[in-house]
């Protein structure tokens, strides 16, 4: 098994004593210390009466202090507190802007505002690292798009020229109902 | 079922109020004691209290669960009463309970009316406490801090060393000390050795 060399420290109370410093004794009452170390401290408060004797000490005074007794809020002090706490929420909801209303109920109904404002997010930061000449076809082709969607021709020639023929065909035809059929007619009177 | 205080956090930042009652709930003794023992005045204590309450409500939507709330908590609690003793020494303020230990005990009259314990016994309890109170207010702040936080409130040495921004290394010497001066205090005190 290998030895380790024993070292001196500055604040040990004597050559002989192995542990590194004292604050290592209230941790070792606080069970802050890892297993490994509180097993060495065992074994050496056996041997050490000095470290024993200042643990016991410690240890007194740590029970001493726990003793001291607590003292517990007033009954109003709930009150007050949650009375406060309505006020400031009232005030916040009355500052908060209308996006900020639209997408807290967002939020609450549908849980789904995190990946759309992630995406949000993705967007900008394409915009902020791309060229300018790509961000001015971006621009371009987004507007065009748009402009062709939204767009309505104001004076509609082709339109009142299909109607006009219409409207021609229509007399013509109304003409040939009106007419009578003058060949059948006169084969008609010819046979009679 | 018990709900963690992360969990009730993160209703509160839904705007859950009842939620926030509950975590209310269950720090107000611990936060009092904390504080009262901080700056040893016990109505202050209850208003730092309140302003700790209040400014974990309104700091919620900054809230991320990463962090433990105690500690987050204790931070805020510990950021106030460090203004408030700044505020004190500024002020040179004579604070009630000194008024109160020269006269009147009105403050010790409720544990005098309990009747668990008998007369002489309530007596040597009230004298510890404040032995015990005006050696936590020899100790320096951040040992005082430390000392409270480890042996009242039970946090772990980590926690501490969060609340007080430093090393967990630091926190052990803070204690150390702290506990070496509070026994040379008691002795001193007549009690102990």
């Amino acid at each position: 098994m290998k030895k380790y060399k024993r070292t001196k420290f500055p604040d040990a109370h004597n050559s002989e004593c192995e542990i590194a410093s004292r604050d290592e004794l209230s941790a070792y009452i606080d069970k802050e210390l890892p297993a490994w170390k509180r097993h060495l401290i065992r074994r050496h408060l056996k041997r050490c009466n000095v470290c024993a004797n200042d643990i016991q000490r410690l240890q007194h005074t740590d029970n001493f202090l726990r003793h001291a007794g607590d003292v517990d809020a007033s009954d109003g002090f709930l009150g007050s507190v949650m009375t406060r706490v309505s006020e400031v929420a009232q005030h916040q909801r009355q500052q908060e802007s209308l996006w900020t209303r639209i997408r807290r109920v967002i939020e609450v109904s549908l849980g789904w505002m995190p990946p759309l404002s992630k995406l949000s997010g993705k967007l900008r930061y394409n915009i902020r690292t791309r060229s300018p000449v790509y961000i001015s076809i971006l621009t371009f082709a987004v507007f065009t798009m748009v402009g062709v969607t939204l767009y309505q021709p104001s004076d509609d020639k082709f339109g009142e020229e299909l109607r006009e023929l219409d409207s021609e065909k229509l007399i013509s035809f109304e003409v040939i109902q009106q007419e009578p059929p003058k060949r059948l007619l006169t084969t008609y009177l010819q046979r009679k | 079922m018990f709900v963690s205080d992360e969990d009730l956090m993160m209703k509160c930042r839904k705007g859950d109020i009842g939620a926030f009652e509950l975590l209310v709930r269950r720090y107000q003794n611990p936060l009092i004691n904390y504080i009262h023992r901080f700056i040893d005045d016990y109505h202050r204590a209850e208003d730092l209290s309140q302003e700790t309450f209040l400014r974990v409500f309104k700091s919620a939507s900054r809230y991320k669960p990463t962090a433990s709330f105690k500690s987050w908590l204790y931070t805020i609690a510990t950021n106030l009463c460090r203004n408030e003793i700044r505020n004190r020494s500024r002020r040179n303020t004579c604070f009630l309970e000194e008024l109160v230990e020269e006269g009147e005990d009105v403050y010790y009259t409720e544990i005098m009316r309990d009747t668990r314990y008998l007369p002489d016994v309530l007596l040597e309890k009230k004298e510890q406490r404040q032995i015990i109170r005006k050696a936590l207010a020899q100790l320096p702040d951040n040992q005082r801090v430390a000392l409270v936080l480890v042996t009242y409130q039970d946090l772990r040495y980590e926690e501490v060393a969060e609340i007080l921004g430093c090393s967990v290394g630091a926190v052990k010497a803070l204690i150390h000390r702290a506990r070496q001066k509070m026994k040379k205090l008691l002795i001193k005190a007549g009690i102990g050795e």
